[in-house]
Protein backbone atom coordinates (compact mmCIF):
# COMPACT_ATOMS: atom_id res chain seq x y z
CA UNK A 1 0.00 0.00 0.00
CA UNK A 2 2.80 2.43 0.93
CA UNK A 3 4.52 1.76 -2.38
CA UNK A 4 1.30 2.41 -4.33
CA UNK A 5 0.72 5.69 -2.47
CA UNK A 6 4.34 6.78 -3.09
CA UNK A 7 4.03 6.01 -6.80
CA UNK A 8 0.68 7.82 -6.92
CA UNK A 9 2.23 10.90 -5.33
CA UNK A 10 5.27 10.80 -7.61
CA UNK A 11 3.26 10.54 -10.85
CA UNK A 12 0.40 12.85 -9.80
CA UNK A 13 -1.86 13.71 -12.74
CA UNK A 14 0.45 11.76 -15.12
CA UNK A 15 -0.44 8.50 -13.41
CA UNK A 16 -3.50 6.34 -12.92
CA UNK A 17 -4.21 3.46 -10.59
CA UNK A 18 -5.26 0.32 -12.44
CA UNK A 19 -7.96 -1.79 -10.78
CA UNK A 20 -10.28 -3.82 -13.07
CA UNK A 21 -9.36 -1.75 -16.12
CA UNK A 22 -12.84 -2.07 -17.64
CA UNK A 23 -13.15 1.70 -18.01
CA UNK A 24 -9.55 2.89 -17.82
CA UNK A 25 -8.04 0.69 -20.55
CA UNK A 26 -10.92 1.36 -22.93
CA UNK A 27 -10.68 5.12 -22.40
CA UNK A 28 -6.93 4.95 -23.02
CA UNK A 29 -7.37 2.94 -26.22
CA UNK A 30 -9.92 5.47 -27.48
CA UNK A 31 -7.44 8.25 -26.77
CA UNK A 32 -9.89 9.87 -24.34
CA UNK A 33 -7.43 9.56 -21.50
CA UNK A 34 -3.67 9.79 -21.60
CA UNK A 35 -1.75 8.35 -18.69
CA UNK A 36 2.02 8.13 -18.75
CA UNK A 37 2.12 5.66 -15.88
CA UNK A 38 -0.25 2.95 -14.67
CA UNK A 39 0.11 1.70 -11.10
CA UNK A 40 -1.45 -1.75 -10.86
CA UNK A 41 -3.16 -2.39 -7.53
CA UNK A 42 -3.58 -6.13 -7.98
CA UNK A 43 -0.95 -7.19 -5.54
CA UNK A 44 -1.68 -4.59 -2.87
CA UNK A 45 -2.77 -6.71 0.11
CA UNK A 46 -6.17 -6.21 1.74
CA UNK A 47 -7.87 -4.14 -0.95
CA UNK A 48 -9.99 -7.10 -2.11
CA UNK A 49 -11.63 -7.83 1.24
CA UNK A 50 -15.26 -7.62 2.36
CA UNK A 51 -15.48 -7.17 6.16
CA UNK A 52 -18.83 -7.47 7.88
CA UNK A 53 -19.13 -6.63 11.58
CA UNK A 54 -20.99 -3.61 13.06
CA UNK A 55 -20.06 -1.86 9.86
CA UNK A 56 -19.50 -3.25 6.39
CA UNK A 57 -16.21 -2.40 4.68
CA UNK A 58 -15.65 -3.01 0.99
CA UNK A 59 -12.05 -2.81 -0.18
CA UNK A 60 -11.57 -0.84 -3.39
CA UNK A 61 -10.67 -3.99 -5.34
CA UNK A 62 -13.80 -5.93 -4.37
CA UNK A 63 -15.23 -7.10 -7.69
CA UNK A 64 -18.86 -7.05 -8.76
CA UNK A 65 -18.66 -10.86 -8.86
CA UNK A 66 -17.68 -10.85 -5.19
CA UNK A 67 -20.64 -8.58 -4.26
CA UNK A 68 -23.08 -10.77 -6.19
CA UNK A 69 -21.95 -13.86 -4.31
CA UNK A 70 -21.62 -12.45 -0.78
CA UNK A 71 -23.98 -14.46 1.47
CA UNK A 72 -23.94 -11.60 4.03
CA UNK A 73 -25.78 -9.37 1.54
CA UNK A 74 -28.72 -11.73 0.93
CA UNK A 75 -30.82 -10.13 3.70
CA UNK A 76 -31.41 -6.42 4.24
CA UNK A 77 -28.48 -5.48 2.00
CA UNK A 78 -29.87 -7.33 -1.00
CA UNK A 79 -29.76 -4.22 -3.22
CA UNK A 80 -25.97 -4.59 -3.31
CA UNK A 81 -26.38 -7.97 -5.01
CA UNK A 82 -29.16 -6.65 -7.25
CA UNK A 83 -27.02 -3.75 -8.47
CA UNK A 84 -23.81 -5.77 -8.94
CA UNK A 85 -25.44 -8.58 -10.92
CA UNK A 86 -26.78 -6.31 -13.67
CA UNK A 87 -23.42 -4.73 -14.54
CA UNK A 88 -22.04 -5.84 -17.94
CA UNK A 89 -21.58 -9.54 -18.61
CA UNK A 90 -19.71 -12.08 -16.49
CA UNK A 91 -16.36 -11.18 -18.08
CA UNK A 92 -16.80 -7.58 -16.87
CA UNK A 93 -18.14 -8.43 -13.42
CA UNK A 94 -15.27 -10.85 -12.84
CA UNK A 95 -12.78 -7.98 -12.92
CA UNK A 96 -14.64 -4.64 -12.53
CA UNK A 97 -14.29 -3.24 -9.01
CA UNK A 98 -16.31 -1.22 -6.52
CA UNK A 99 -13.49 1.29 -6.21
CA UNK A 100 -13.36 1.76 -9.98
CA UNK A 101 -17.12 2.23 -10.13
CA UNK A 102 -16.86 4.98 -7.48
CA UNK A 103 -13.88 6.95 -8.83
CA UNK A 104 -15.09 6.68 -12.43
CA UNK A 105 -18.03 8.82 -11.23
CA UNK A 106 -20.40 7.88 -14.02
CA UNK A 107 -23.90 9.25 -13.31
CA UNK A 108 -25.19 5.88 -14.59
CA UNK A 109 -23.14 3.76 -12.14
CA UNK A 110 -25.21 0.91 -10.72
CA UNK A 111 -23.58 0.10 -7.36
CA UNK A 112 -23.01 3.74 -6.34
CA UNK A 113 -26.74 4.58 -5.76
CA UNK A 114 -27.02 1.60 -3.42
CA UNK A 115 -23.93 2.66 -1.46
CA UNK A 116 -25.31 6.20 -1.17
CA UNK A 117 -28.63 4.77 0.03
CA UNK A 118 -26.61 3.02 2.76
CA UNK A 119 -24.95 6.35 3.78
CA UNK A 120 -21.56 4.97 2.77
CA UNK A 121 -18.34 6.87 3.35
CA UNK A 122 -15.28 6.49 1.15
CA UNK A 123 -11.66 6.85 2.19
CA UNK A 124 -8.79 8.10 0.06
CA UNK A 125 -5.15 7.88 1.06
CA UNK A 126 -2.35 10.13 -0.13
CA UNK A 127 1.04 11.28 1.13
CA UNK A 128 -0.70 13.49 3.70
CA UNK A 129 -2.68 10.61 5.16
CA UNK A 130 -6.31 9.53 4.90
CA UNK A 131 -9.33 11.64 3.97
CA UNK A 132 -12.89 10.38 4.36
CA UNK A 133 -15.95 11.70 2.52
CA UNK A 134 -19.64 10.89 2.48
CA UNK A 135 -20.04 9.13 -0.86
CA UNK A 136 -23.05 11.34 -1.55
CA UNK A 137 -20.73 14.38 -1.71
CA UNK A 138 -17.79 12.65 -3.41
CA UNK A 139 -18.69 13.21 -7.09
CA UNK A 140 -19.34 16.75 -8.31
CA UNK A 141 -19.72 16.19 -12.07
CA UNK A 142 -19.46 13.26 -14.50
CA UNK A 143 -15.98 11.80 -13.97
CA UNK A 144 -15.04 14.39 -11.33
CA UNK A 145 -14.62 13.54 -7.64
CA UNK A 146 -13.01 15.01 -4.52
CA UNK A 147 -10.09 12.61 -4.97
CA UNK A 148 -6.83 14.45 -5.72
CA UNK A 149 -4.53 13.26 -8.50
CA UNK A 150 -2.34 10.51 -7.05
CA UNK A 151 -4.66 9.84 -4.14
CA UNK A 152 -5.82 6.23 -3.82
CA UNK A 153 -9.40 5.34 -2.92
CA UNK A 154 -9.01 2.39 -0.57
CA UNK A 155 -12.47 1.50 0.74
CA UNK A 156 -16.16 2.21 1.14
CA UNK A 157 -17.76 1.70 4.52
CA UNK A 158 -21.30 1.84 5.92
CA UNK A 159 -23.07 0.93 9.15
CA UNK A 160 -25.18 -2.23 9.32
CA UNK A 161 -28.90 -1.47 9.00
CA UNK A 162 -31.20 -1.39 12.06
CA UNK A 163 -33.94 -4.04 12.41
CA UNK A 164 -37.02 -3.72 10.17
CA UNK A 165 -34.96 -2.36 7.28
CA UNK A 166 -34.78 -3.41 3.64
CA UNK A 167 -33.15 -2.28 0.41
CA UNK A 168 -34.05 -2.72 -3.24
CA UNK A 169 -32.42 -1.81 -6.55
CA UNK A 170 -34.13 -1.58 -9.94
CA UNK A 171 -32.66 -0.73 -13.33
CA UNK A 172 -34.30 -0.03 -16.66
CA UNK A 173 -32.37 -0.54 -19.88
CA UNK A 174 -33.28 -1.26 -23.48
CA UNK A 175 -32.33 -4.92 -23.01
CA UNK A 176 -31.81 -7.04 -19.93
CA UNK A 177 -28.05 -7.57 -19.94
CA UNK A 178 -24.89 -5.73 -21.02
CA UNK A 179 -26.71 -2.41 -20.86
CA UNK A 180 -26.06 1.00 -19.39
CA UNK A 181 -28.97 2.16 -17.22
CA UNK A 182 -31.61 4.43 -18.74
CA UNK A 183 -32.55 4.96 -15.13
CA UNK A 184 -31.65 3.07 -11.97
CA UNK A 185 -33.12 3.45 -8.50
CA UNK A 186 -31.89 2.35 -5.08
CA UNK A 187 -34.23 2.48 -2.09
CA UNK A 188 -33.64 1.84 1.61
CA UNK A 189 -36.45 1.86 4.15
CA UNK A 190 -36.51 1.39 7.92
CA UNK A 191 -39.90 0.88 9.59
CA UNK A 192 -40.75 1.30 13.27
CA UNK A 193 -40.84 -1.64 15.69
CA UNK A 194 -44.46 -2.37 14.80
CA UNK A 195 -43.50 -2.36 11.11
CA UNK A 196 -46.23 0.18 10.43
CA UNK A 197 -44.59 3.52 9.77
CA UNK A 198 -41.46 4.59 7.97
CA UNK A 199 -38.84 6.05 10.31
CA UNK A 200 -36.10 6.50 7.72
CA UNK A 201 -35.83 6.27 3.96
CA UNK A 202 -33.30 6.86 1.21
CA UNK A 203 -34.18 7.13 -2.45
CA UNK A 204 -31.23 7.46 -4.81
CA UNK A 205 -31.43 7.86 -8.58
CA UNK A 206 -28.90 7.00 -11.30
CA UNK A 207 -28.61 8.33 -14.88
CA UNK A 208 -31.00 11.27 -14.39
CA UNK A 209 -28.61 14.05 -13.28
CA UNK A 210 -24.90 14.91 -13.72
CA UNK A 211 -24.13 12.85 -10.61
CA UNK A 212 -25.97 10.13 -8.71
CA UNK A 213 -28.86 11.96 -7.06
CA UNK A 214 -30.57 11.66 -3.68
CA UNK A 215 -34.28 12.40 -4.04
CA UNK A 216 -34.65 14.24 -0.73
CA UNK A 217 -38.22 15.48 -1.19
CA UNK A 218 -39.30 11.94 -1.95
CA UNK A 219 -37.48 10.67 1.14
CA UNK A 220 -39.11 13.34 3.33
CA UNK A 221 -42.57 12.54 1.99
CA UNK A 222 -42.27 9.06 3.50
CA UNK A 223 -41.07 10.01 6.97
CA UNK A 224 -43.61 8.96 9.64
CA UNK A 225 -45.95 7.51 7.01
CA UNK A 226 -47.15 3.96 6.48
CA UNK A 227 -45.71 2.74 3.16
CA UNK A 228 -49.12 2.55 1.52
CA UNK A 229 -49.59 2.29 -2.21
CA UNK A 230 -50.55 5.95 -2.21
CA UNK A 231 -47.44 7.02 -0.23
CA UNK A 232 -45.22 5.01 -2.56
CA UNK A 233 -46.80 6.63 -5.62
CA UNK A 234 -46.42 10.09 -4.10
CA UNK A 235 -42.74 9.42 -3.42
CA UNK A 236 -42.30 8.30 -7.04
CA UNK A 237 -43.90 11.53 -8.28
CA UNK A 238 -41.73 13.62 -5.97
CA UNK A 239 -38.57 11.86 -7.16
CA UNK A 240 -39.52 12.41 -10.81
CA UNK A 241 -39.96 16.12 -10.09
CA UNK A 242 -36.52 16.33 -8.42
CA UNK A 243 -34.44 14.73 -11.17
CA UNK A 244 -33.06 16.48 -14.27
CA UNK A 245 -32.58 13.84 -16.98
CA UNK A 246 -31.35 14.54 -20.49
CA UNK A 247 -32.65 13.25 -23.81
CA UNK A 248 -30.14 11.17 -25.77
CA UNK A 249 -30.04 8.29 -28.23
CA UNK A 250 -31.24 5.89 -25.55
CA UNK A 251 -34.30 7.68 -24.17
CA UNK A 252 -36.01 11.05 -23.90
CA UNK A 253 -35.89 13.12 -20.72
CA UNK A 254 -39.66 12.74 -20.37
CA UNK A 255 -39.46 8.95 -20.58
CA UNK A 256 -36.66 8.86 -18.04
CA UNK A 257 -38.75 10.93 -15.61
CA UNK A 258 -41.66 8.50 -16.06
CA UNK A 259 -39.30 5.62 -15.39
CA UNK A 260 -38.12 7.30 -12.18
CA UNK A 261 -41.70 7.58 -10.88
CA UNK A 262 -42.46 3.96 -11.67
CA UNK A 263 -39.19 2.46 -10.46
CA UNK A 264 -39.24 4.41 -7.17
CA UNK A 265 -42.78 3.20 -6.50
CA UNK A 266 -41.79 -0.40 -7.27
CA UNK A 267 -38.56 -0.28 -5.29
CA UNK A 268 -40.48 0.96 -2.24
CA UNK A 269 -43.08 -1.79 -2.71
CA UNK A 270 -40.28 -4.30 -2.79
CA UNK A 271 -38.80 -2.88 0.43
CA UNK A 272 -42.21 -3.04 2.16
CA UNK A 273 -42.62 -6.65 1.04
CA UNK A 274 -39.14 -7.58 2.21
CA UNK A 275 -39.61 -6.10 5.68
CA UNK A 276 -43.06 -7.68 5.98
CA UNK A 277 -44.93 -4.42 6.51
CA UNK A 278 -48.02 -4.92 8.69
CA UNK A 279 -49.94 -1.78 7.72
CA UNK B 1 9.25 1.51 -24.79
CA UNK B 2 11.25 -0.80 -22.54
CA UNK B 3 10.29 -4.44 -22.49
CA UNK B 4 9.68 -6.07 -19.14
CA UNK B 5 10.35 -9.75 -18.47
CA UNK B 6 7.19 -11.81 -18.10
CA UNK B 7 6.79 -15.49 -17.39
CA UNK B 8 3.34 -16.32 -18.73
CA UNK B 9 1.61 -19.65 -18.13
CA UNK B 10 -0.75 -20.54 -20.96
CA UNK B 11 -2.57 -23.88 -21.12
CA UNK B 12 -0.17 -25.36 -18.58
CA UNK B 13 2.97 -24.29 -20.42
CA UNK B 14 5.34 -21.56 -19.19
CA UNK B 15 6.59 -18.97 -21.71
CA UNK B 16 9.44 -16.60 -20.90
CA UNK B 17 8.76 -13.33 -22.68
CA UNK B 18 9.70 -9.68 -22.60
CA UNK B 19 6.75 -7.37 -23.33
CA UNK B 20 6.03 -3.65 -23.32
CA UNK B 21 3.79 -2.72 -20.38
CA UNK B 22 0.93 -1.44 -22.55
CA UNK B 23 0.42 -4.72 -24.41
CA UNK B 24 -2.73 -6.68 -23.74
CA UNK B 25 -3.00 -10.37 -23.02
CA UNK B 26 -4.89 -10.73 -26.32
CA UNK B 27 -2.09 -9.11 -28.29
CA UNK B 28 0.62 -11.18 -26.60
CA UNK B 29 -1.27 -14.45 -27.07
CA UNK B 30 -1.78 -13.83 -30.77
CA UNK B 31 1.32 -11.87 -31.85
CA UNK B 32 4.03 -13.18 -29.52
CA UNK B 33 2.88 -16.74 -28.92
CA UNK B 34 0.94 -17.46 -32.13
CA UNK B 35 -1.98 -18.80 -30.09
CA UNK B 36 -4.64 -17.48 -32.45
CA UNK B 37 -7.72 -19.40 -31.31
CA UNK B 38 -8.48 -16.35 -29.18
CA UNK B 39 -10.08 -13.89 -31.62
CA UNK B 40 -9.90 -10.12 -31.80
CA UNK B 41 -12.85 -7.91 -32.61
CA UNK B 42 -14.26 -4.91 -30.74
CA UNK B 43 -11.31 -4.27 -28.37
CA UNK B 44 -13.77 -2.63 -25.96
CA UNK B 45 -14.95 -5.61 -23.87
CA UNK B 46 -18.36 -5.55 -25.52
CA UNK B 47 -18.35 -8.62 -27.78
CA UNK B 48 -16.61 -11.37 -25.83
CA UNK B 49 -14.77 -13.01 -28.77
CA UNK B 50 -11.45 -12.61 -26.91
CA UNK B 51 -12.73 -14.41 -23.79
CA UNK B 52 -10.05 -16.52 -22.07
CA UNK B 53 -9.93 -18.02 -18.59
CA UNK B 54 -7.67 -16.34 -16.04
CA UNK B 55 -7.31 -18.64 -13.03
CA UNK B 56 -10.50 -20.30 -14.27
CA UNK B 57 -12.51 -17.06 -14.53
CA UNK B 58 -13.79 -15.73 -17.85
CA UNK B 59 -12.21 -12.37 -18.77
CA UNK B 60 -11.94 -10.27 -21.92
CA UNK B 61 -8.29 -10.57 -22.97
CA UNK B 62 -8.55 -7.23 -24.84
CA UNK B 63 -8.68 -5.28 -21.57
CA UNK B 64 -6.25 -7.33 -19.49
CA UNK B 65 -2.64 -6.19 -19.66
CA UNK B 66 -0.22 -9.06 -20.19
CA UNK B 67 1.81 -7.98 -17.17
CA UNK B 68 -1.28 -8.42 -14.97
CA UNK B 69 -1.12 -12.16 -15.72
CA UNK B 70 2.11 -12.79 -13.82
CA UNK B 71 1.83 -15.86 -11.60
CA UNK B 72 -1.62 -16.64 -12.98
CA UNK B 73 -2.90 -19.41 -15.24
CA UNK B 74 -4.29 -18.51 -18.66
CA UNK B 75 -6.51 -21.01 -20.51
CA UNK B 76 -7.37 -20.47 -24.17
CA UNK B 77 -9.56 -22.57 -26.46
CA UNK B 78 -6.43 -24.52 -27.43
CA UNK B 79 -6.09 -25.70 -23.83
CA UNK B 80 -9.58 -27.10 -23.49
CA UNK B 81 -9.21 -30.43 -25.30
CA UNK B 82 -7.02 -32.23 -22.78
CA UNK B 83 -5.06 -35.04 -24.42
CA UNK B 84 -6.80 -34.48 -27.74
CA UNK B 85 -10.31 -35.39 -26.53
CA UNK B 86 -12.76 -32.54 -26.99
CA UNK B 87 -14.24 -30.94 -23.88
CA UNK B 88 -17.96 -31.85 -23.49
CA UNK B 89 -18.94 -28.25 -24.29
CA UNK B 90 -16.92 -28.39 -27.54
CA UNK B 91 -18.46 -31.74 -28.48
CA UNK B 92 -21.97 -30.45 -27.76
CA UNK B 93 -21.41 -27.40 -30.02
CA UNK B 94 -20.54 -29.80 -32.88
CA UNK B 95 -23.31 -32.30 -32.15
CA UNK B 96 -26.03 -29.66 -31.98
CA UNK B 97 -24.83 -27.59 -34.94
CA UNK B 98 -24.19 -24.51 -32.79
CA UNK B 99 -21.38 -23.15 -35.00
CA UNK B 100 -21.86 -21.08 -38.13
CA UNK B 101 -19.03 -18.72 -39.09
CA UNK B 102 -17.19 -19.75 -35.93
CA UNK B 103 -15.59 -16.44 -34.98
CA UNK B 104 -17.41 -16.06 -31.64
CA UNK B 105 -17.20 -19.74 -30.75
CA UNK B 106 -13.88 -19.94 -28.84
CA UNK B 107 -15.05 -17.17 -26.50
CA UNK B 108 -18.55 -18.61 -26.30
CA UNK B 109 -17.23 -22.05 -25.33
CA UNK B 110 -14.84 -20.70 -22.71
CA UNK B 111 -17.54 -18.49 -21.17
CA UNK B 112 -19.89 -21.50 -21.07
CA UNK B 113 -17.20 -23.73 -19.57
CA UNK B 114 -16.42 -21.17 -16.79
CA UNK B 115 -20.11 -20.79 -16.00
CA UNK B 116 -20.78 -24.54 -15.89
CA UNK B 117 -17.84 -24.97 -13.50
CA UNK B 118 -19.76 -22.82 -10.98
CA UNK B 119 -23.29 -23.99 -11.86
CA UNK B 120 -23.30 -27.48 -13.43
CA UNK B 121 -27.10 -27.67 -13.84
CA UNK B 122 -28.24 -24.28 -15.17
CA UNK B 123 -31.65 -23.39 -16.55
CA UNK B 124 -32.01 -22.05 -20.08
CA UNK B 125 -32.48 -18.52 -18.71
CA UNK B 126 -29.31 -18.84 -16.63
CA UNK B 127 -27.35 -19.96 -19.70
CA UNK B 128 -28.60 -16.96 -21.67
CA UNK B 129 -27.53 -14.64 -18.85
CA UNK B 130 -24.17 -16.40 -18.54
CA UNK B 131 -23.48 -15.76 -22.25
CA UNK B 132 -24.76 -12.16 -22.29
CA UNK B 133 -21.21 -10.88 -22.75
CA UNK B 134 -20.64 -12.97 -25.91
CA UNK B 135 -22.15 -11.72 -29.15
CA UNK B 136 -22.91 -13.95 -32.14
CA UNK B 137 -24.08 -12.40 -35.41
CA UNK B 138 -24.90 -15.70 -37.20
CA UNK B 139 -26.82 -18.18 -35.14
CA UNK B 140 -29.53 -16.29 -33.28
CA UNK B 141 -28.15 -18.05 -30.17
CA UNK B 142 -30.76 -20.81 -29.96
CA UNK B 143 -28.47 -23.66 -30.92
CA UNK B 144 -25.69 -22.26 -28.77
CA UNK B 145 -28.00 -22.30 -25.75
CA UNK B 146 -29.12 -25.81 -26.69
CA UNK B 147 -25.50 -26.97 -26.90
CA UNK B 148 -24.72 -25.65 -23.43
CA UNK B 149 -27.90 -27.27 -22.05
CA UNK B 150 -26.82 -30.52 -23.64
CA UNK B 151 -23.26 -30.25 -22.29
CA UNK B 152 -24.81 -29.81 -18.83
CA UNK B 153 -26.67 -33.08 -19.31
CA UNK B 154 -30.09 -31.40 -19.57
CA UNK B 155 -32.73 -32.47 -22.02
CA UNK B 156 -32.81 -30.12 -25.02
CA UNK B 157 -36.40 -29.16 -25.80
CA UNK B 158 -37.64 -29.81 -29.33
CA UNK B 159 -37.72 -26.53 -31.30
CA UNK B 160 -39.95 -25.66 -34.22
Amino acid sequence: MREAVELGARFGADGRFLAGGTDLLIQMRRGQLRARHLVSLHRVPGLGAVDIDDAVTLGALVTHRRLEREPGFRGALRALIESAEVVGGHQIRNVATVGGNIVNASPAADVVPVLIALDAEVTCVGPGGERTFPLEAFASAPGVTARRPGELLTRARFARLPPNSATAFLKAGRRRAMEIALVCVAARVTLDAGRERCVDARIVLGAVAPTTLRARAAELSLRGQPLTERARREAGRAAAAECSPISDVRASARYRALLVATLVERALARCAERIGQTA
Amino acid sequence: MARIPLSLRVNGEAHDLAVEPHRTLLDVLRAELGITGTKENCLEAECGVCTVLLDGMAVNACIVLALQCREREVTTIEGLAAGGALHPVQQAFIDLGAVQCGYCIPGMILAARAYLDGNPTPSEAEIREALAGNLCRCTGYQKIVDAVLSAAGAEVPARR
